[in-house]
């Protein structure tokens, strides 16, 4: 089993929906640092995905300081991944643009928008509160 | 290095040109799917290159050997699955396996067992009392267990239920050492090809199409939805490379077949100004058919 859930659609490159899944995983704490990453083999079998593409994850991964690459241990989740903010808010990308795009169509503005996020955020943290 | 290269490739039946001057290329360590419809000529180029059918006119090179010259020692390094599934009907899986494996140096005994347990095959049983699935397993097996470099694929997965055709690519990845090992698949299974492949070669009517690799494919194609605040819905001059238009009260809806991002957007602003612009990718299936389609109306210039 993979430590990461995904559902793989059609449409989107498979490598930029994986290395989402993936981020989204280690932003949430369903994977931990040290724990370790399925090796590229593993990941092309499990998703049923082109090798060169699950190549292609880990390295992007790698590089991008998500994953440390130790020899004969493999790939695990690094120390410090997606610790700053930036990178965290960075996955909110997809999810925004759409709705920058909706907000487009209804003829709103950045700061109708700005406003619409804010009340949303209260009503939901006051939800949330014991 | 590629592992299969054709160059003007033809094939005429009489009056029929099945495959009318193709130039293929496939390089080495891709997964190639070859698209189209039936009839389009998959299969007998397949064949050709399998040294099965003998080409009318160029000539195709296989592992950088000559078709026509392909002897044992390239076999040894080519899986071949055909469409048609001929199996000695009499003997049993096991029998099969036997007889196959000293036919290869490089068969590997531990990968066979595993293949069999994991594609759950019955070696005691007769091959004619195997069903569909099975047949395809036994076959897929028996050209898995000596790690070819090649695998070629006809139509595999046609008449598969989900859980063979699962079992099926396991097996095909199974054998996967990155960088040496290549795959050219012909297949109607156009979200199976999706997540494996990476190149992806459309051929209608004995004429290639289009090749190109999946992610540059993804790219380049967009749905384009385009609101206009005001209401005329007049026909724009529209460029060439846009697909599939349709107008509905407010909206206009095409495929850009030449996304780059922000100039698409200009470009959509200056020909509908003042409008709501939104591109979204496509899924393969939607390009392909918007290919098929879109090829009737167009000048094929618009596929590159």
């Amino acid at each position: 089993m993979l430590p990461f859930s995904i559902e793989i659609r059609p449409g989107l490159p498979i490598a930029e929906q994986v290395l989402f899944a993936v981020k989204k995983a280690v932003v949430t704490g369903q994977m931990r640092p040290g724990d370790k990453f399925p090796s590229v083999r593993a990941l092309s079998q499990e998703l049923r995905i082109n090798p060169n593409t699950a190549h292609k994850v880990v390295a992007q991964l790698v590089e991008e300081g998500v994953l440390v690459t130790t020899p004969a241990v493999g790939s695990v989740v690094a120390e410090r991944a997606l610790g700053d903010r930036r990178a965290r808010a960075e996955l909110l990308g997809p999810e925004l643009e759409r709705a920058i795009v909706e907000a487009k169509k209804l003829g709103l503005t950045a700061e109708d928008v700005q406003a619409a996020v804010a009340a949303h955020w209260r009503k939901l943290s006051d939800h949330t509160k014991p | 290095m590629n592992a299969i290269e054709t160059t003007g490739l033809n094939c005429r039946f009489r009056q029929l040109e099945a495959v009318h001057s193709l130039d293929l290329t496939v390089p080495a360590g891709s997964v190639y799917a070859l698209l189209g419809p039936n009839g389009a000529g998959k299969s007998t180029t397949i064949k050709m290159l399998m040294n099965l059918l003998r080409p009318t006119g160029g000539s195709a090179r296989v592992l950088g050997v000559d078709s026509l010259q392909l002897s044992p020692a390239e076999f040894s390094r080519i899986g071949y699955v055909a469409e048609t599934i001929d199996l000695p009907e009499w003997m049993t899986v096991g029998q099969f396996l036997n007889y196959c494996r000293p036919f290869y140096k490089k068969w590997d005994v531990e990968l066979e067992k595993t293949l069999l347990q994991k594609f759950d095959l019955p070696p005691a049983r007769k091959i004619k009392h195997l069903s569909r699935g099975m047949r395809m397993k036994t076959l897929l097996l028996s050209v898995l267990a000596y790690r070819p470099d090649l695998l070629v694929l006809d139509e595999p997965f046609s008449g598969l239920d989900p859980v063979v055709r699962d079992d099926f690519i396991r097996g095909v990845l199974e054998v996967s050492s990155l960088g040496n090992w290549t795959v050219f698949v012909s297949s109607h299974d156009i979200e199976e090809v999706e997540r494996l492949a990476d190149w992806v070669g459309l051929i209608d009517q004995g004429k290639l199409k289009l090749a190109e690799k999946l992610d540059s494919l993804q790219q380049r194609f967009r749905r384009i939805e385009v609101t206009r605040t005001n209401g005329n819905a007049s026909s724009p001059k529209k460029p060439v490379h846009w697909l599939g238009w349709e107008e509905a009260g407010t909206l206009t809806r095409f495929i850009e077949t030449q996304y780059k991002s922000g100039e698409t957007e200009k470009l959509c602003a200056d020909i509908f100004p003042g409008a709501a612009i939104n591109a979204q990718p496509l899924p393969l299936r939607e390009i392909y058919l918007s290919l098929a389609r879109g090829d009737s109306q167009k000048p094929s210039s618009a596929l590159r």
